[in-house]
């Protein structure tokens, strides 16, 4: 889809971009990363012409960008560039759909569109569309920096740090978003970012930089493995293997079948329970599937009343999203002492957990030794 | 605003209140001779009668509105006592005349002292204070629209027809109206062409470095030249074309030079002063350098480029009296004329417009800057 042919950019003595030669197939997310200065910027600049290359050729659905009038070619390509840089003096609606104004689309068409995005992108359309930039935070407006880029929906997005300006809780929702509208959209995305986590969770393949120069150019787990060079092996950090479970969803390794039992269940009544000699835990839940605490049959055995092994918690805190990566899900494990974790939907409904051991086994061969588990599924301390 | 309304006493109010009772009780406030030349005999707040009391009284209340503790109603009430004030100010001067003229001989005349001025600064200031802390706009206008008819009655019924200040604009009201006529079209069209050069001037330098630097420099060098020497100056290349060194030509030249400092600076401070990264998202979604000008740069200029207009506006309504040196016949030929007579009501007959102008001009361009920009650019958007 697009193609960089040794591609080169000089500003008098620095080259900024070293005979760059790059292939990203359609639909894939490209991932440019590298120390400040690498020159990721300029390389994402070259693509829409913003900054004509010094010498080499781009590629863009097979067409020379040289051969293309700008306009034409940035119309075609949705550009959210670091600053996010949303008009001040239009409404969110109005900026969303700045480049369909170029392309002249009719009005009801856009109106469409506007809350399509706005939707995608989970701001509520009646609440943002009329407000202006200046009474939204800062993710919101990030959000809608996206949203803009996608307005004419365009077979690439070319996103220069459109996560950079947010704290890092807001980053993680914003890049769970991202990877959901990607599996639905499928565009081809040229991604800077210099977050190393950021790149594992969101790449198809990763373009490493440095001083204007690629030093490899692979899938993460390619990368994570076998690193090029001791740059390379040394810009992925020293907990590669832990950085190997950024890759995997919460929810392509979580056991679905987990016991549950209604949390309006008298606590007494839970003794005489016979799943209670099968699982350690149950799970309770309030008549809308949510998590709302978890039942300890342990501390029944040891002689506890049934109320002190009754735990409740919010399922916002005690939980993962679903499309939380597995290294999430171990940091909030150690983080609460766990053993397992509750999986959870936007809703808090239950839909099931992950084990020590689970984890212990995405992390393949096994060249680290997370803390052993006690060998039983949902095992917690 | 806020701060007005939670101190316990608003000094701007309560400044105005005190000038105002100061011009009722201190100062003359009429002026009468037996002719026009002679020197005149003060009269006090007296002469006008009831009317004159009402305004002193009103004067004090506005104080004690300035200095009671604000319940909220505050504003109001000094509003209140200021149009009140305004209002009456014309029917005192009337019955001043009035009183002042019975029995004098034809060629008596009463001028309006420097109390009643300063009653009439005063409760502007105090209107202005009360304006400020006002919450809603709508009291000030239909405050202003009561003045104005006041203003109005008293020029049919109220006597103010008897003040000198009248009389010379019945003697003189063909040569007001044209002056005021002439003054209003060399602004105008002075201010016309200055938009239609310094708006493209402000953009070119706002885009080329070496454009910027000269049309700055340039326009910034006219601004410091005296207007007198400016229309002196103008004879020179004038006569090389072959044109009239005197009449409308070279004032308009002058006043579209003097308009232009403040027009092409704000221009280009209003377009360089666009944030790069919205010029850069601008054009990164393929948006011509055109539909990026008018679409996004303008937008974001468009509230320093009136501010500069005001300002242009402003400055050329006062240069323009100058004007009248060379041969045209704006309001300063009444100030002008007046200064040869020493008649002081004429002065101000070619003055006051002047000041009339200038105030409707700032207002009405401070408006349209409200009106014409987009919320998002407003401070007070939450
Ligand atoms: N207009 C310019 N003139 C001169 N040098 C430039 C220019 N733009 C970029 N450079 C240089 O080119 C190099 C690459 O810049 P670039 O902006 O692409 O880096 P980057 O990888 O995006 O860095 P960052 O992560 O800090 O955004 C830098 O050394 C920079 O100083
Ligand atoms: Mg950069």
């Amino acid at each position: 889809m697009i193609r960089l042919e040794n591609v080169t950019k000089r500003y008098g003595e620095t080259l900024a971009v070293d005979s760059l030669t790059l292939d990203i197939p359609a639909g894939e997310v490209c991932v440019l990363i590298g120390p400040s200065g690498c020159g990721k910027t300029t390389t994402l600049r070259m693509m829409n012409r913003l900054i004509e290359p010094t010498s080499g050729h781009i590629f863009v659905d097979e067409a020379d960008v040289e051969t293309l009038r700008p306009e034409q070619l940035r119309r075609g390509l949705g550009y959210a560039i670091q600053s996010v840089g949303l008009f001040p003096h239009l409404t969110v609606g109005e900026n969303i759909v700045t480049v369909p104004k170029l392309l002249k689309w009719d009005k009801e068409r856009m109106a469409a569109r506007v809350e399509e995005l706005l939707t995608l992108v989970g701001l509520a359309p009646s609440e943002y569309e009329g407000k202006y930039p200046r009474q939204l935070s800062g993710g919101e407006a990030q959000r809608v920096g996206v949203a803009r880029a996608l307005a004419a929906d365009p077979p690439v997005l070319l996103m220069d740090e459109p996560f950079g300006a947010v704290d890092p809780l807001t980053r993680q929702r914003l890049q769970a978003e991202f990877v959901r509208i990607q599996r639905d959209l499928r565009k081809t995305v040229v991604f800077v970012t210099h977050d190393v986590d950021e790149a594992i969770r969101l790449a198809d393949r990763i373009a490493l930089m440095r001083g204007g120069r690629l030093q490899q150019y692979a899938t993460p787990e390619e990368i994570l493995d076998h690193p090029a060079n001791k740059f390379v092996h040394d810009f992925m950090g020293a907990d590669r293997a832990l950085k190997r479970l950024g890759r995997v969803k919460v929810s392509d390794v979580m056991r679905t079948d987990v016991p549950t039992v209604d949390s309006s269940t008298r606590a007494a009544d839970l003794r005489s329970r016979a799943s209670c000699a099968e699982e350690r835990f149950l799970y309770l839940v309030d008549g809308s599937g949510r998590l709302a605490g978890w039942f300890d049959c342990a501390d029944l055995a040891d002689g506890g009343g049934p109320e002190s092994a009754m735990t409740s918690v919010d399922w916002r805190e005690s939980a993962v999203a679903s499309d939380a990566s597995l290294k999430e899900a171990l940091s909030r494990m150690l983080e609460f002492g766990f053993r397992s974790i509750a999986v959870v939907d936007g809703e808090g409904r239950l839909l099931g957990d992950v084990a020590l051991p689970t984890i212990e086994a995405a992390l393949g061969a096994g060249d680290t030794h997370v803390a052993a588990a006690d060998g039983q599924g949902g095992a917690r301390p | 605003m806020g701060s007005a309304q939670s101190r316990r006493i608003d000094r701007v109010a309560a400044a105005g209140a005190l000038i105002a009772l100061a011009g009722c009780v201190w100062l003359p406030f009429a002026v009468s001779r037996a002719n026009r030349i002679v020197a005149g005999v003060p009269a006090g707040i007296g002469s006008a009668g009831a009317p004159g009391y009402a305004l002193a009284l009103l004067a004090v209340l506005a104080l004690v509105a300035a200095l009671y503790p604000d319940r909220g109603r505050r504003p109001a009430f000094a509003l209140a006592s200021a149009a009140a004030l305004a209002a009456i100010l014309p029917w005192a001067l009337g019955r001043s005349a009035v009183t002042l003229l019975a029995g004098a001989p034809a060629f008596a005349r009463v001028s309006v002292g420097g109390g009643a001025w300063l009653t009439a600064a005063g409760a502007a200031v105090v209107w202005f204070a009360a304006s400020q802390a006002a919450s809603r706009r709508t009291l000030g206008y239909a405050a202003a629209g009561l003045v104005a008819a006041s203003w109005a009655l008293a020029f049919a019924f109220g006597g103010l027809d008897r003040l000198s200040l009248v009389m010379e604009y019945a003697v003189q009201r063909d040569l007001f109206w044209s002056a005021v006529g002439t003054h209003l079209s060399l602004v105008g069209i002075s201010l016309g062409i200055a938009l239609l050069i310094g708006v493209p001037l402000g953009v070119a330098a706002s885009r080329v470095g070496l454009v910027r630097d000269v049309v700055l420099g340039v326009v910034g060098v006219i601004q410091t030249v005296p207007s007198l020497a400016l229309l002196g100056l103008l004879v020179v290349p004038l006569s090389l074309l072959g044109l009239p060194g005197i009449g409308p030509l070279p004032g308009v030249i002058a006043l579209t030079l003097y308009s232009l400092l403040p027009i092409v600076r704000d221009t280009y401070i209003g377009l360089a002063g666009v944030d790069p990264a919205i010029v850069d998202a601008g054009r990164g979604m393929g948006m011509s350098r055109l539909q990026l000008l008018l679409r996004v740069e303008a937008p974001l200029a468009l509230p320093l480029m009136i501010e500069g207009t005001r300002a242009a506006a402003v400055t050329i309504i006062g240069i323009a009296a100058v004007v009248a040196f060379v041969g045209v016949g704006t309001l300063g030929v009444l100030v002008f004329l007046g200064w040869g007579q020493q008649a002081d009501d004429l002065i101000l007959l070619g003055a006051l417009p002047m000041v009339v102008m200038a105030v409707v001009a700032d207002g009405s361009l401070r408006w349209l800057g409200r009106a014409v920009v987009s919320p998002g650019l407003r401070g007070d958007l939450r």
